[in-house]
């Protein structure tokens, strides 16, 4: 049985040939699928619906692959210790439970490094916001970061990298890098969150760079004009 | 009128309800089948593309947006991975048996004279369509039978519309030339 309900473009040539052969094409044989076709799709989407529990579990909880079951199972038996360790009256107990919350941060911070080098730009983005909280402390977490913010292929992962790299504008080091990076930057996204952040965050040496990019027209107009705008009234 | 529409339906697919794409799959599945059997010229291998169709549609589910029709999203996975099997299969030397439907499926109520005479014309439309390259004949394709605008052609086709618009016209004389090699002549209906 075919099935004859059709929709189409509306298709206008001034050749008669195409319009003919446009018009013949409906009579095109469309046949119908086979039965067994819908019992072998409700079979697999029931084989799919009945992942592990594991799987599923895992998905909910947005810890997917065999590094979050890891990093659970790792803070379950910190969390164990650490109710142990609450009962304890050793007189040790206060350096204990220090060293257990420095191995929570390290796992922590091994998951944030772990998320900022994902294949999934979504974890990637996760990453970068957890990272803005430690950012200030951690020379790693900062690289990580510093790569996200110039290599990244999203936008929106490099700005928010941008964006989280925003409180280390002081650092020399990270100063350099981000307006190497405005140098070169192409994208108006990426202009835009680095020129914000120079203005919020940089040093007058930052932002008299920042004004000699505008002024040379190395940024988009838009910028230009907003650059201009906001430091018109200010003497640096 | 549907009373929930595609786009609610795959939202509710993506938020863990999977037993949503089971209507979608009612919806849809003879229209993908038939596009997938258009390329491939295969009715079992059509219904396993087709059935993957939906599969990667349960994955991707979260990935789509609302800035296109849910038709038009789920015609550019079905186009994806039939052109992907297409690739696979001349790369591996893969022959897939071509059956011809015109044969079983024509549809006529003119006279037998009328008829035979049409049922010769559709099979030398079916012959040229065949003869296309798989790009080709997807755009008239869709365009001839799932789609009523340019523009949700262009999202199926990942293109805008103006370009799905070229697309369909160079697509028509490729078709229209081949027609005329094959016959020996332009079609006359």
């Amino acid at each position: 049985m075919s099935d004859r309900k059709t929709f189409n473009v509306d298709f206008d040539s001034d050749d008669t040939g195409e319009q003919k052969l446009w018009a013949a094409l409906e009579e095109l044989p469309r046949e119908a699928p086979s039965a067994n076709m819908r019992r072998s799709f409700y079979r697999e989407l029931d084989r799919v619906n009945s992942a592990s529990w594991a799987e599923r579990l895992g998905g909910w909880m947005g810890i997917n692959g065999n590094a979050g079951w890891v990093t659970v199972a790792a803070c379950v038996l910190i969390g164990i210790g650490m109710g142990q360790s609450f009962d304890m009256t050793d007189p040790e107990e206060p350096m204990r439970l220090e060293v257990l919350e420095q191995n929570v941060a390290l796992l922590n911070r091994e998951l944030i490094l772990d998320r900022l080098e994902d294949a999934t730009a979504g974890r990637r983005l996760r990453g970068v916001i957890d990272a803005s909280n430690v950012v200030q402390d951690d020379a790693e977490i900062t690289r990580a970061l510093l790569v996200r913010a110039t290599e990244d292929s999203v936008y929106s992962v490099r700005s928010a990298a941008i964006d989280a790299l925003g409180p280390r504008m002081s650092s020399a080091a990270v100063g350099n890098e981000l307006m190497i990076l405005l140098e070169n930057a192409e994208s108006p996204l990426v202009q835009l969150a680095l020129v914000d952040l120079v203005l919020r965050n940089g040093n007058d040496a930052q932002l008299q760079q920042l004004l000699q990019l505008s002024d040379k027209g190395r940024l988009h107009p838009d910028l230009t004009k907003h650059v201009n705008n906001y430091l018109g009234s200010e003497s640096i | 009128m549907q009373a929930v529409s595609d786009e609610q339906l795959i939202e509710w697919v993506a938020g863990g309800d999977a037993s949503c794409l089971g209507t979608l799959f009612e919806r849809h599945n003879r229209g993908v089948y038939q596009y997938c059997r258009q390329l491939t010229r295969n009715s079992a291998q059509a219904e396993d593309l087709a059935q993957e169709v939906f599969l990667k549609i349960l994955r991707k589910a979260g990935s789509f947006r609302r800035e296109g029709t849910f038709k038009a999203w789920m015609f550019n996975i079905a186009r994806n991975v039939t052109l992907d099997y297409l690739r696979k299969a001349k790369r591996q030397g893969v022959t897939v048996p071509v059956e011809d439907a015109v044969g079983q499926q024509l549809v006529d109520h003119r006279s037998a004279e009328q008829a035979a005479a049409g049922k010769q014309n559709m099979s030398l439309v079916a012959r040229a369509m065949a003869n296309l390259p798989a790009a080709v004949q997807d755009v008239i394709w869709l365009g001839r039978f799932e789609f009523d605008t340019y523009e949700e052609l262009g999202q199926a086709l990942g293109c805008k519309a103006g370009t799905a618009r070229v697309r369909m016209h160079r697509a028509m004389q490729q078709l229209n030339a081949e027609f005329a090699t094959i016959n020996g002549a332009p079609i006359d209906v």
